[in-house]
């Protein structure tokens, strides 16, 4: 385990991280207005205690995969800001050079592999890195060299796989989760189950019994939380992750939450009452950041100055990588046919 | 140098893996069955005991979740060669084919790279019937991307095996089960130059037989009855699916008059050999010079009784039928078919390819 992890959770750092994916998707949603960022564009607003709590635990040589609703993910893991806004517009300067958009993300120093948007998509490609990662690891015991860097003797790389309730019904999700037990793969699925999927409740798709425990019966380390409490992910991830890293095998989480826009795009969508009465309002009530601003100043480990002058400096950087991102260049046609083969 | 050695087409690609194995040491061989005792046709004997079980390994029945962990394993600098005994059960892993492993490269702009294999088997005969049988080679090579190959001879078995397991690229890698008894002549030290494009596996002067995989072989005997009987048939081989080499095929049109037949093994409706006539009349319109001819298998699946089955599928009697009826020389039609004629069951190639499997 690296020292980080060890250490209780930096309530005030984790704040800011959560805030500024607030802030940054906030932007997004004002200017997506503009009709320049043409790209489907899924908000994270309301769920970004489960990236941040969970991404806290992580080195960038650890991976993360993800899915449509992926910018909270990308940003958590480190992923270049500007490099992901360039991308909504389009731009060759994007993280995929314009041709991915919103829904295909990437950012390889920060260790963030990819996102896409075929439900269940990334979650094997997770479970095959985090098998390389084994097998490397494997060939490096045998070698006699020390890959450890500082870890636990036997520590590896870990692989996080960020997914949704409506994922869980996927078959690839269980022929994955197989293999990653059979396999006692480095692996940690998040389960982001925010009770819908696109308008669906979960009431409709699937039968009244807790997600987690489908994947405990599968064979993995599971537990819920409350994906809203980022002191509560940022305990649970602790402890996943070590397990991980240990060689205890792969672990879930399913941590509960709520989206509070659309399914995808700017608005608000609560008018089209597909959400129960009231639904969306006590979740706002419950929003983490909220929650976690009251036990900062509650606590005295921040105050209305220091909490302003975040909102400064996370203003002036969103403003900034805006700035930098609409200086992009168009990418051109005799471009459009390159890379179909490495 | 030559270092020349006759071997079956399963054999070479036995040996193809072999000698992979042993020089790419991030490379794994998985699939249902690749370690058990039949070893996929013999391709896979022997493989286990001499890389280890964590390089040659058998895997859950999970042909899609599967495909995605060996993208993932090759995002991260594996090089996976996952083997499906049928192509029907690859029908299973399209989702992760087509939306992930060909287009990956292409949609992070180039930064990640997904170096797989797939192996397939295509083929028929001993009541393989409709969900053990199918060509779906068409359906796969129209995927932007994925890299298709169906190599016919044992050469091209063992080199261009060799050679999609060095590519950066997915590659779908297609064996029709009734090559895999087939005896030939492998040179490792060919140069790579003979690997692109079509392969000329016959020369001839008054026609030319553009032909796929085991209809290739079929062509072959066509060939040399004809030949018998006068008439000198050119056999090209189209083993690169997806970068059709039609400008070898219109080379060889140059020299037999510009007479035509395509010997397809896939139904014939969106088959590779229409794209192949089509390429053909689009960037060589001059090239027929009398309407060419297409054999492919009928538009419907094949049952499973060996009584219906052996009309499903066209051979050489068919192939020497039309080549005659192309140069109008039916009236050697009869001759030839009864030279041709074996007193083989049509499904079986030889008498060692026999049930249950």
């Amino acid at each position: 385990m690296t020292a980080m992890s060890q250490a209780p959770a930096d309530l005030k750092h984790l704040y800011y991280q959560m805030l500024r994916i607030r802030r940054a998707e906030e932007a997004i949603a004002r200017r997506y207005a503009e009709q320049q960022m043409r790209c489907p564009t899924h908000l994270c607003i309301g769920e970004e205690a489960i990236a941040i709590g969970v991404c806290a635990h992580l080195t960038t040589q650890d991976k993360v995969f993800s899915n449509h609703r992926g910018h909270g993910h990308y940003l958590a893991k480190g992923g270049d800001l500007p490099r992901l806004l360039a991308e909504l517009y389009g731009f060759a300067e994007g993280c995929c050079g314009g041709r991915g958009g919103s829904m295909h993300l990437t950012d390889l120093a920060a260790g963030f592999i990819a996102s896409t948007p075929i439900v269940g998509g990334t979650v094997p490609l997770a479970a095959g890195y985090a098998w390389a990662e084994q097998m490397k690891k494997s060939v490096t015991a045998q070698g006699g060299a020390s890959a450890a860097g500082g870890r636990t003797p036997g520590a590896t790389n870990v692989v996080v796989i960020f997914f949704g309730d409506g994922c869980f019904e996927e078959g690839v999700m269980h022929e994955t989760m197989n293999f990653a037990v059979l396999k006692k793969l480095p692996l940690l699925f998040i389960c982001e189950n925010n009770q819908y999927s696109v308008m669906t409740p979960l009431a409709e798709r699937q039968p009244k019994r807790d997600i987690y425990k489908i994947a405990a019966a599968h064979g993995l380390t599971a537990v819920s939380g409350d994906g809203n409490r980022v002191d509560d992910v940022y305990e649970l991830a602790q402890a996943a992750v070590a397990n991980a890293r240990n060689g205890l095998g792969p672990q879930f989480l399913e941590l509960h939450t709520h989206r509070w826009p659309e399914h995808c795009g700017p608005n608000e969508d609560d008018d089209l009452g597909y959400r129960n009465p009231g639904e969306l309002a006590e979740w706002k009530l419950r929003c983490p950041l909220l929650q976690t601003r009251q036990v900062l100043l509650a606590e005295r480990l921040s105050n209305d100055a220091e909490l302003a002058h975040m909102e400064t400096k996370l203003a002036e950087e969103i403003e900034q990588a805006f700035a930098r991102a609409l200086q992009g260049s168009r990418p051109t046609i005799e471009r459009m046919g390159q890379h179909l083969y490495a | 140098m030559r270092d020349v050695r006759v071997m079956s087409y399963g054999e070479a690609i036995r040996e193809a893996l072999d000698d992979a194995l042993a020089k790419h040491p991030e490379m794994l061989l998985i699939g249902e069955g690749v370690p058990d005792p039949k070893t996929i046709f013999g391709t896979t004997q022997g493989l286990r005991e001499k890389y280890g079980a964590e390089r040659v390994l058998d895997m859950p029945l999970a042909e899609n979740g599967m495909t995605g962990i060996c993208i993932g394993a090759a995002l991260a600098g594996m090089r996976p060669v996952l083997v499906h005994q049928r192509i029907d059960f690859a029908l299973l892993s399209v989702d992760q084919l087509v939306n992930n492993a060909a287009k990956w490269h292409y949609m992070f702009d180039g930064q990640q790279q997904v170096p797989l294999v797939i192996r397939v088997i295509i083929g028929r005969g001993w009541g393989q019937g409709p969900q053990h049988s199918q060509s779906l080679q068409a359906m796969f090579a129209q995927v932007p991307g994925l890299k298709v190959v169906m190599p016919t001879t044992v050469g091209d078995a063992y080199h261009l095996m060799l050679e999609a397991i060095a590519d950066n690229n997915p590659v779908l890698f297609i064996e029709h089960r009734w090559l895999h008894h087939v005896h030939g002549e492998v040179d490792k030290h060919r140069p790579a130059a003979e690997l692109s494009g079509a392969a000329l596996l016959r020369q001839g002067a008054d026609i030319t037989l553009a032909a796929f995989s085991h209809m290739s072989i079929e062509a072959l005997k066509a060939a040399t009855v004809l030949d018998k009987h006068g008439v000198s048939v050119e056999v090209v081989d189209m083993r690169h699916l997806n970068e059709l080499d039609v400008d070898r095929v219109a080379s060889s049109l140059a020299k037999t008059g510009g007479k035509l037949l395509i010997a397809d093994c896939a139904p014939e409706m969106a088959s590779i050999g229409h794209q192949l006539l089509s390429k053909l009349v689009l960037a060589h319109r001059n090239s027929l010079q009398q309407a060419p001819r297409l054999i492919a298998y009928p538009n419907h699946p094949v049952p499973t009784s060996h009584f219906v089955a052996n009309d499903y599928y066209p051979g050489a009697e068919q192939i020497a039928s039309a080549v005659l009826e192309i140069l109008d020389k039916s009236e050697l039609t009869e001759s030839v078919i009864r030279d041709l004629q074996s007193d083989l069951p049509k499904d079986q190639p030889d008498r060692s390819f026999v049930g249950p499997f």
